[in-house]
């Protein structure tokens, strides 16, 4: 029912573009195809991963793993993340292992404008959100 | 333990194995055990349920049976009263005391019945809610998990490795990078577009006499010489 679903969905955004003509490539991720990548043109370094059941669909980008993170400053990002996702436009923060994410989650009826909204602001984001937390991440090496 | 404690034991435990599967394996299978339980003890109750039904719909008949019992049997006593018939009378009042007896206790055991049914049903529809939010809990939880696997593979394919993914302050400046460039490109061709409009306006500013069309080295040469002519 939701490999269906999914794949339905691949099909629908294979057809569209976002808003501002970028195009979208979407491939199945993983051997039991349940898991779609999705990469925004020109911005293929953060993939939105795509899942559907019952409940929900999941968009998911990852943004950065522990490694990354200055742990003197740990603890300030998380709370900064947490005061944040209110105020994220549609997405929110979360940690899946040791990976830092940042995610939407659509009703499985969404329209496919929707998933396309959704998919637009989470690639926008992303970006700012790699750009604002990179005060705690570690310095370039 | 509420399902959002237990799954939080779950992704928690599974964080720890050096960053590898999300989800410490155990606790999920603990938790489709949890689930696997509790949908055979609503299956239990829904059977209990209908069990205790059948017997309130008997035992409702009994008490039925008994009401009409008592109002026969008060006519029974009414009629031997009105034949004067004590002894009669007697006899059908005291069949009448055994069976309000009776009907004093069966209609207690329904009551008791009643309320039970109400508690059971209660209780098959909070756990029907909890199978629900564990189903969904569980499924997100392995859904998070095929994705981490998706991302290690993703990032296997860009860098060979795993583990390291790219460093995400690096992945921002190359795509502002390229962001930057197709904006220059865009301004450009922008540019070029407006230069072309202007020689096309030039050329028909010529076409009309309105710009000096014949602007080549002999009317140049005119000019000098008419200059020269006037120092």
């Amino acid at each position: 029912m939701s490999k269906l679903k999914l794949e339905q969905l691949m099909k629908d955004l294979a057809n569209s573009k976002l808003a501002d003509g970028m195009h979208l490539s979407i491939e199945m991720f993983d051997g039991e195809d349940s898991v779609a990548c999705i990469k925004v043109e020109d911005r293929e370094e953060f993939p939105i991963y795509m899942t559907v059941d019952d409940g929900q669909i999941l968009c998911i980008t990852y943004l950065f793993g522990d490694d990354q993170v200055n742990p003197e400053k740990q603890a300030e990002m998380a709370e900064a993340m947490l005061m944040m996702n209110v105020m994220v436009p549609l997405s929110a923060f979360s940690k899946i292992g040791n990976q830092y994410i940042l995610f939407g989650a659509l009703s499985p009826r969404a329209s496919i404008e929707e998933l396309l909204h959704e998919i637009e602001l989470l690639s926008d984001n992303v970006l700012d959100a790699i750009a604002t937390m990179s005060t705690y991440l570690k310095e370039a090496a | 333990m509420s399902i959002f404690s237990k799954i939080i034991t779950a992704v928690r435990g599974g964080a720890t194995e050096a960053g590898q599967a999300i989800v410490d394996t155990q606790s999920i299978r603990i938790l489709d055990q949890e689930l696997r339980d509790s949908k055979a003890a609503l299956k239990d109750a829904k059977t209990n349920l209908t069990t205790i039904m059948a017997e309130q719909m008997a035992l409702d008949r009994k008490v039925k049976d008994l009401n009409t019992k008592i109002k026969e049997h008060e006519g029974y006593a009414i009629q031997a009263m009105d034949k004067n018939d004590d002894d009669l009378a007697l006899d059908v009042a005291n069949k009448i005391a055994d069976f309000e007896h009776e009907l004093t206790i069966q209609q207690g055991i329904l009551d008791g019945y009643d309320s039970k049914i109400t508690g059971l049903k209660k209780m098959i529809r909070q756990t029907e809610r909890n199978i629900q939010a564990m189903d969904r809990e569980i499924s997100v939880v392995k859904t998070t998990e095929k994705v981490q696997k998706a991302n290690e593979l993703a990032a296997a394919k860009f860098s060979g490795s795993n583990s390291a993914l790219n460093k995400a302050t690096d992945s921002l400046e190359r795509i502002k990078e390229r962001q930057q460039k197709r904006e220059d490109q865009s301004a450009a061709a922008v540019e070029l577009e407006t230069e072309e409009g202007e020689g096309d306006l030039q050329a028909r500013l010529k076409k009309a006499g309105i710009v000096d069309s014949a602007s080549s080295a002999s009317s140049v040469l005119d000019r000098l010489k008419k200059q020269k002519g006037k120092g």
